[in-house]
């Protein structure tokens, strides 16, 4: 079973301009992700009860059902509360639904984690309750939500491979189509696993990286 | 939103869940033995066999389910091996799930008090014997709990098998859309079903860890505090 390696290097660079597109939404969906989950976990985390009980449910709810049936419902709903996007926002919109459940989490984890000590001192000296949040308990979270935040986009590279099926011209499509169009599947799923391997591998040593460094500059944050 | 509509596709929702049920406990399994088996390679084999094993959780870990599912569906079949959809799907479930599973069973032996080895072989255990009769049966109970969230993982993975048109859950759903494009109703029934499994899966997880493995304190996600 040969491999026809003429025509393996004929396909990347449409594979690889498909990959940017994957690396866009990615990093649009995690960045914004992340902005909705600083607000959302933040009234996760000082909220009033039924509001804590709410985005616990909501939180449940979008990290227990299967991405592809997100994305469908985004694809569907969209439309019929009269926002019409193509199909790439559609697919930002989606997983940045998807990155908000898992990063409220994280936000909350790295919230909770902060020494009690530090909101005992910001109660002492007649902070409110937000103030703490904000002058004291966030500044101090940012640090610790930023290497599961790598790992969170990883986890949204590998989502984006579903927006295949809302036909977002991203990596998966574009090998999908070109298997269709040539049916040399062999050589372009090793070329496409390939380069999603070397991405995600990229993305756990920058986490790997960014960890070490947070946590060795900042020993004061680890005490 | 149409109730009896919905009430109506209930049934057919149902025989789809448990084809999601029957794949994904299928490939959990299978990817037990891969994981148990490999995992303890990966601890305890040489480095030429840690290595391998290495770069066999880094590409099943690394690339997107549904790539591994078109991988099993088109390389199967050059390779000769023709299989059932099913099958094909429990194989790339399978393959997906063990790159995890080698991880857990990793984690769970590396987690074990090295003097519990040291102690086995002071007296007069081979390595191997430690390994089987003194780690390994203690690292299975710490793998339940991890066990369990990889079953609700699996379950969602699972609906990446529409992508290969079989009929689980997420696949039926769709062709009941493209049927009567009654999508509101269908995807609120198919996310309400999935919502179900894995929340009930994930207390599962949690009942297993603080009340039958007993792991030191109740690990309650919602504990309060500024109160």
């Amino acid at each position: 079973m040969g491999l026809n390696l003429e025509f393996m290097l004929s396909i990347i660079p449409e594979l690889l301009s498909a990959m940017v597109i994957t690396l866009q939404i990615s990093i649009l969906a995690v960045l914004l992700g992340i902005m909705g989950g600083l607000v959302v976990g933040s009234f996760r985390v000082i909220g009033p009860k039924w509001l804590k009980m709410l985005i616990q449910l909501l939180v449940d709810y979008i990290r227990g059902t299967p991405q592809i049936v997100h994305i469908l419902i985004i694809y569907f709903a969209l439309p019929r509360i009269g926002i019409i996007l193509n199909a790439y926002w559609t697919g930002v919109v989606a997983l940045t639904i998807i990155a908000t459940g898992y990063e409220v989490e994280i936000v909350r984890t790295a919230i909770e984690s902060i020494d009690k000590g530090q909101i005992e001192a910001g109660l002492a000296i007649g902070l409110l309750k937000r103030q703490i949040l904000i002058f004291v308990l966030l500044p101090q979270a940012i640090r610790r939500i930023i290497p599961p935040l790598t790992n969170e986009l990883t986890n949204i590279v590998k989502a984006s491979a579903f927006l295949s099926v809302i036909a977002v011209n991203e990596l998966t499509k574009i090998s999908n189509k070109i298997i269709y169009e040539t049916f040399y599947f062999f050589e372009v799923l090793i070329l496409t696993a390939l380069i999603y391997t070397v991405i995600i591998t990229l993305l756990g040593m920058l986490s790997n990286f960014i960890e070490k460094r947070m946590f060795s500059t900042n020993s004061e944050a680890n005490s | 939103m149409d109730i009896s509509f919905m009430i109506e596709i209930v049934p057919r929702l149902l025989r789809a869940t448990w084809v999601t049920l029957q794949v994904s406990a299928i490939s959990l399994m299978i990817g037990l033995v891969f994981g148990i088996v490999l995992g303890v390679l990966r601890v305890y084999g040489n480095r030429f066999i840690v290595w391998c094993t290495k770069g066999f959780v880094i590409v099943a870990r690394g690339t997107p389910a549904a790539i591994q599912i078109y991988a099993a569906f088109f390389l199967l079949p050059r390779l000769g091996i023709r299989l059932p959809l099913f099958a094909v799907g429990v194989v790339a479930l399978t393959f997906n799930t063990s790159g995890y599973q080698v991880e857990i069973v990793r984690a769970a032996l590396e987690s074990i008090d090295k003097g519990q080895i040291e102690a086995g072989l002071a007296i007069g255990l081979t390595r191997w014997k430690t390994m089987l009769y003194i780690t390994l049966p203690q690292a299975v109970k710490r793998m339940m709990g991890p066990m369990t969230n990889e079953f609700a993982n699996l379950i969602k993975a699972s609906s990446a098998l529409m992508l290969i048109s079989l009929y689980e859950l997420t696949k039926s759903g769709h062709a009941i859309i493209a049927a009567t494009f009654k999508y509101a109703e269908v995807l609120v029934l198919v996310a309400l079903f999935y919502f179900v499994l894995v929340q009930s899966l994930c207390k599962l997880s949690a009942y297993l860890e603080n009340n039958v493995f007993n792991f030191g304190k109740t690990a309650d996600p919602r504990n309060e505090f500024l109160n």
